[in-house]
């Protein structure tokens, strides 16, 4: 009587979790950030070392000999031209701030519209997703979706 | 005694050969394209160093990728990040590993070398790439080239009386369109996708294995059911229908039988319903691909497709064409030269040219030029740019190098 009734799907969805628009850039730029991975999986004998100095079996022992020129290894040369790939770019935009550089030779955004597909199919979608934005097609794929992948999973 | 005689004699001639020979290192970042210049091909050689699960004693350098009977769940480790050299230790042993007597012995003392660096190369690695040849390689004459710059040279010896050139380098980190006018390229006009094959198989990676089978560690043999597998759609959104129907009517789901390495090495694309009922087809591990196909490399096509905001290919070619002189700009339509790997999806070519052609101004001809195999065309670039009687004149020679130093790398080499 005092307390009233409450209704269910109205208390539903203020719990509901949904993502604001710089989160779902940032998982957006994360998805991104991992096409661009080398591996995926960790490097299956990071725990052994392994060594060029092993022989092979087309190797005889005289042609393991020494060589004539003392040649440095190739971990003088990690050391020598240590620079990541970020530092490069930021040494470019002082050296070469004037265009055309490596920055400005970036295609521009697309004047074509953006095309939307499914997330969990890959056909042409219709939908979002309230909570976190992806893109579904038909129930079916909002259902997987929602089990596998919504707001579960960060890239 | 008589195989002492073939061997020396056959030393002489290699001597005889290489005196006149230059060296030619395309160094692409997925792979090298190395040989001499009187060569037919140069030899395609994985640029990394691999690991795989099944061999445990030793990594593999290159193409000793062949010994190795297992590649399921292959390691990579690159040189190269988005398309720059960063990691000199791998490159370094990649590269003694390639001009050892296993693979392309070279002398550098006695032969030139050519050796490619991509658009807008950053000081430091131009610094670092002159240094190691001249300094630990002992080179006796260098050029430092960009690969697109072989690429058009080529392109010009082979159709004589062009005067522009307008280079689309799909490759494995990214997509250059970049115009040459008259032999020269102009920097103003170069445009930079970030679409290359490495995101594509990543991208089917990641698509494959959310919708049927984990594949996130086979890299390798998920660039391979690309290689075999997908297509560039010259109508999107029909192949989307078709791909929507079921049995019979839908022409583009295929299966993909990949590689056991017991009995198969290598996957190959079957049609659907084609299995036959034995045991060992049982065993078999199918993909089935069907949106795949063509949705990966229309990426290239339509960057935006996976949210990145750039253009795609043809609209590319169109901006950089339009940077250029109105007087150059009819001569670029018609002269669209494709090269890269990304280039060998069926369909490609084909599409490039129909797109450009909608877009371009209706009284210019549009011409877009596959080559037989544009992988190695820029290798084959430098082949020919050997005979130019220009050719020295181009490159620095030790003694130059360690008399003025880089500063005359960065005057003569225009990268």
């Amino acid at each position: 009587m005092a307390t009233g009734r409450e209704s269910g799907r109205l208390k539903d969805a203020n719990q509901k979790r949904v993502l604001d628009e710089a989160a779902r850039r940032r998982r957006m730029r994360k998805a991104l950030e991992a096409l661009e991975l080398d591996n995926f999986h960790d490097d299956p004998h990071a725990d052994l070392v392994m060594s060029k100095k092993v022989p092979k079996f087309q190797e005889t022992l005289e042609s393991r000999g020494g060589r004539k020129k003392k040649t440095r290894s190739a971990e003088y040369y990690k050391q020598r031209f240590r620079k990541t790939f970020a530092q490069l770019v930021e040494e470019d935009q002082n050296y070469n701030p004037d265009p055309p550089n490596y920055i400005t030779a970036q295609a521009a955004p697309s004047k074509v519209p953006e095309r939307h597909f499914c997330a969990v199919c890959g056909f042409i979608s219709n939908y979002k997703c309230i909570p976190c934005g992806a893109r579904y097609c038909s129930v079916r794929c909002l259902g997987t979706h929602l089990d596998t992948r919504c707001l579960k999973w960060t890239a | 005694m008589c195989y002492e005689y073939f061997g020396s004699y056959a030393e002489g001639l290699y001597k005889m050969a290489t005196n006149k020979a230059v060296f030619i290192l395309d160094n692409g970042a997925y792979t090298a394209k190395v040989g001499f210049s009187h060569s037919d091909h140069p030899r395609v050689i994985p640029n990394c160093i691999m690991k795989a699960k099944s061999e445990r004693r030793r990594p593999f350098v290159g193409d000793q990728l062949e010994d190795c009977r297992d590649v399921s769940g292959l390691f990579y480790i690159l040189p190269f990040q988005k398309g720059y050299l960063v990691n000199w230790d791998v490159q370094k042993n990649v590269w003694d590993y390639i001009f050892s007597k296993e693979c392309c012995p070279v002398n550098f003392t006695e032969a030139p070398l050519i050796v490619t660096e991509p658009y807008f190369n950053f000081p430091s690695v131009q610094e670092a790439m002159t240094e190691i040849f001249f300094e630990e390689y002992e080179c006796t004459s260098l050029l430092r080239i960009n690969a697109g710059d072989l690429s058009c040279y080529n392109y010009m010896k082979k159709n004589a009386g062009t005067l522009c050139c307008l280079l689309v380098d799909s490759g494995y980190s990214f997509t250059h369109i970049a115009p040459y006018i008259k032999g020269k390229k102009l920097k103003q006009g170069i445009i930079r996708i970030d679409v290359g094959g490495k995101m594509l198989t990543n991208h089917l990676k990641e698509i494959i294995s959310y919708r049927q089978l984990h594949v996130m560690d086979e890299t390798h043999v998920m660039n391979q059911v690309k290689e075999d597998a997908c297509f560039v759609s010259q109508n999107f959104l029909h192949d989307m229908e078709i791909a929507r129907k079921r049995d019979a009517e839908n022409t583009i789901a295929r299966d993909y039988v990949l590689p056991d390495f017991t009995t198969l090495r290598r996957g190959y694309v079957r049609s659907i319903g084609t299995a036959d009922k034995s045991s060992e087809s049982e065993q078999q591990q199918i993909l089935r691909l069907n949106n795949e196909r063509f949705t990966v490399p229309e990426i290239l096509f339509q960057p935006s497709d996976l949210g990145i905001s750039q253009m795609g290919i043809p609209e590319a070619i169109c901006h950089s064409i339009s940077v250029c002189p109105a007087e150059a700009q009819s001569h670029l339509f018609a002269n669209i030269l494709l090269t890269g790997g990304c280039t060998l999806f069926p369909g490609f070519r084909e599409r490039v040219e129909a797109e450009v052609r909608s877009r371009a101004p209706d009284h210019v001809d549009v011409r877009v030029t596959l080559p037989a195999n544009p992988v190695t065309y820029a290798w084959q670039g430098g082949a020919s740019l050997q005979q130019d009687p220009e050719f020295f004149n181009m490159t620095v020679s030790r003694e130059e190098y360690e008399e003025e130093g880089h500063n005359l790398c960065f005057e003569k080499f225009d990268i």
